[in-house]
């Protein structure tokens, strides 16, 4: 498991620390791997999703 | 009363009619009376995917306070607004009053371009001084190493020159003794 920058509050305009539980072709890593716990995950996937509508992250590594 | 975020971002293209759609926006924004807390002007960003043809977009981000009824409203009057290309209202339960980390991070990203643009300069500028001198330079070092070859050589003979002559003085004194 890798250390990782643990926010209080995920924030969707801190892409930074979002990148840290997305893979590189977008995907978001599963609790199971990241091991964070089961509450943070539900904050972080919710943080990521309005990052994606954001066009701050993005969906897929297939679009352009 | 319900503490909004809304995130506009705007078509890239607005460029010098930005601060007058802002100013324009924000009266919008009064008139359906929201009280604007705090407005983040992030600049222009290079979106992750394209939208529509955009490939860049100017994003904005507003902390309000407001009417929950008059929510829909707001909404519909971005949705005709040919200039937003996306936005997002959030229901918030505290208002920040600061930057976030997009216009740090857009900051960053303008002064990386920027000193990438430099450089690429200075190696166009390097390059095209060095093509119609290279052939010279290469007639000079050649010479130069030519010359080295020489003075080395020169510098062999001396040595060997003071070599025989320390032998005689020696051998001179000797014969004193």
């Amino acid at each position: 498991m890798k250390n990782l920058a643990l926010p209080e509050n995920f924030d969707h305009k801190n892409i930074d620390i979002l990148k840290q539980f997305i893979t590189e072709t977008g995907k978001i890593i599963p609790a199971r791997v990241s091991g964070i716990s089961a509450p943070e995950q539900r904050k972080l996937t919710k943080a990521v999703k309005v990052a994606r509508f954001l066009a701050l992250i993005p969906y897929t590594d297939k679009q352009i | 009363m319900n503490h909004y975020e809304l995130t506009l971002i705007l078509n890239p293209d607005l460029a010098s009619k930005f601060d007058p759609y802002k100013e324009h926006f924000e009266s919008v924004l009064s008139q359906l009376g929201f009280n604007i807390h705090y407005c983040e002007n992030v600049g222009i960003r290079e979106l992750a995917y394209t939208i529509g043809i955009n490939k860049k977009g100017h994003y904005l981000i507003y902390q309000l306070d407001g009417d929950p009824s008059n929510i829909k409203e707001l909404e519909t009057k971005i949705k005709y607004d040919n200039s937003v290309i996306r936005h997002l209202v959030l229901k918030i339960d505290t208002v920040t009053k600061s930057d976030s980390f997009l216009t740090q991070d857009t900051k960053e990203a303008k002064k990386r371009a920027e000193e990438r643009a430099h450089e690429a300069k200075l190696k166009a500028q390097v390059q095209q001084q060095q093509k119609p001198a290279k052939s010279e330079t290469q007639e000079n070092e050649r010479s130069s190493e030519e010359k080295k070859d020489e003075g080395s050589s020169g510098e062999e003979n001396s040595h060997n020159k003071d070599e025989t002559t320390s032998e005689k003085n020696e051998s001179a004194t000797e014969e004193q003794a």
